[in-house]
C-alpha cells in the first residue's frame, strides 16, 4: 500500500467504481482506456482487471439500491437471460468483425443513444396515479412521500439490447450497463433511477461469466486488479448513495455526456 | 418495489458477506504484501455474483415463483458453465 503505483490504481478504482455505480455501468467503460492509455496497462491486464472492478461495483452497490427497492429483479432476470445469450454469441461471432469494424459500429451506436438521452432527457417514465397496475415487470418507486407506478415497454427492444450489450461485454470486458441503462431509461419506460439499479444488479453476473475464464487463462494481474477492486469498492458504496441525491434529468444528461465522449474515444480506436 | 422483501434482504446479506470478506482479504493482501491473500479476494469477489443467483433461485422456488426460479436457474446454469470451462 506504500507503493504509489498501487494508491494511484485503488484511486482509478475509486473514481471509475464511483461514476460506475452512480450511473449503472459499472466502470468498466471508463477503466480500460484510463488503464491502457494513460498508465500502459496491457489490454487483456486491463479487461481483466475491468471484469473485476465491474463485480466489486456491482455487488457492493446492489447492497444499497435492494435496501433502496430500487432493483427490479424480475426485469433483471428476463434481460439477464439475453445478456448472457448474447455473452456467448459475442465470443463465437468476434472473429467475423475486425476490431476497427467493433469500434466504429460500438461508437455509432452509443453516439446515436447519447443523442436520443439528451433529447428525451426531460420525460418521466412514471404514472403519477399510485393505484395504476404496474403489469408483470414494471413496478412502482417511492420518491418523498408519494408513490409511483412505471410500466415496461418495448420489451422486445430491451431483449435485443440486452443481447447486443451482452455480446459487447463478452468483447470488451465491459458489464454492458452503458448499452442497458440508456435503452431502459430511454425506451423501455423504466425511470433512470431503476434502471441504473437494475442494470448495476445485473453487471456483476454479465461479468462474472467471462471473469473466470480471464482467470482461469492467467490474464489477472493479481496486485494491479485487486489494488483497482480495493478503490471500487467503498468508492460504489458511496456512488450508489449519492445517485438518491442526484436529480433524475441530471443522471440522463450525464449519462449522456458519458455515452459521446465514450463514443468519440472509440471512433477514434476504429479509424 | 416499495422496500425490500425478504428475498432482497438474503441478496443483500450474501452480497455484503462476499463483498466484506474479499474487501478484507485485499486490503490485507495489499497492506502486508501477501499475494495469495490478494488472489483468494479476487477469487472471493468473482464467487459474490454467482452466492447472489443461488439465493435468488433458492428464494424464487421457496416462493413457489416457478417461472422466475427456472429463468434464475437457467442464468446459474450460465455461470456454472462459465465455471466449469474456464476451470476442468
Amino acid at each position: 500500500m506504500h507503493d504509489p503505483s498501487s494508491l494511484l490504481l485503488v484511486a482509478t478504482g475509486a473514481a471509475t467504481g464511483l461514476v460506475g455505480a452512480l450511473l449503472g455501468l459499472g466502470g468498466g467503460v471508463f477503466l480500460v482506456p484510463l488503464l491502457t492509455l494513460a498508465l500502459g496497462v496491457p489490454i487483456r491486464a486491463a479487461i481483466a482487471a475491468s471484469l473485476i472492478s465491474v463485480i466489486a461495483t456491482a455487488s457492493a452497490s446492489a447492497t444499497v439500491n435492494l435496501n433502496r427497492g430500487l432493483v427490479n429483479m424480475r426485469l433483471g432476470l428476463v434481460l439477464e437471460v439475453a445478456t448472457s445469450v448474447g455473452g456467448l454469441a459475442g465470443g463465437l461471432t468476434a472473429s467475423l468483425l475486425t476490431p476497427h469494424q467493433l469500434f466504429l459500429s460500438f461508437a455509432v451506436t452509443l453516439a446515436t443513444m447519447g443523442v436520443v438521452m439528451a433529447a428525451r432527457s426531460g420525460r418521466r417514465n412514471v404514472i403519477a396515479d399510485p393505484d395504476a397496475e404496474p403489469g408483470l415487470l414494471g413496478g412502482r418507486i417511492q420518491e418523498g412521500e408519494t408513490s409511483y407506478v412505471y410500466r415496461v415497454k418495448r420489451l422486445p427492444f430491451g431483449l435485443v439490447a440486452s443481447l447486443v450489450a451482452g455480446a459487447i461485454s463478452g468483447l470488451l470486458g465491459l458489464g454492458g450497463g452503458i448499452i442497458k441503462v440508456p435503452v431502459l431509461s430511454s425506451f423501455c419506460g423504466i425511470p433512470i433511477r431503476v434502471a441504473a439499479a437494475t442494470s448495476a444488479f445485473m453487471i456483476g453476473v454479465t461479468a462474472a461469466a467471462s471473469a473466470f475464464i480471464y482467470f482461469s487463462r492467467g490474464d489477472v494481474a493479481v496486485p494491479l486488479t485487486a489494488a483497482v477492486a480495493l478503490g471500487a469498492l467503498p468508492a460504489s458504496l458511496l456512488g450508489a448513495h449519492l445517485s438518491e441525491r442526484v436529480r433524475a434529468r441530471s443522471l440522463k444528461v450525464l449519462m449522456a455526456v458519458v455515452l459521446v465522449v465514450v463514443a468519440v474515444r472509440m471512433g477514434l480506436e476504429g479509424l | 418495489m416499495n422496500g425490500p422483501s425478504r428475498l432482497d434482504r438474503a441478496i443483500e446479506v450474501a452480497l455484503t458477506l462476499g463483498v466484506l470478506a474479499s474487501g478484507v482479504l485485499l486490503l490485507a493482501g495489499l497492506a502486508l504484501g501477501r499475494t495469495e491473500l490478494l488472489r483468494w479476494g479476487i477469487v472471493l469477489l468473482m464467487l459474490t455474483p454467482v452466492a447472489r443467483v443461488v439465493v435468488v433461485t433458492a428464494g424464487l422456488f421457496l416462493e413457489r415463483d416457478w417461472a422466475f426460479g427456472l429463468i434464475s436457474l437457467w442464468i446459474l446454469g450460465v455461470l456454472g458453465s462459465s465455471l466449469w470451462m474456464a476451470f476442468a
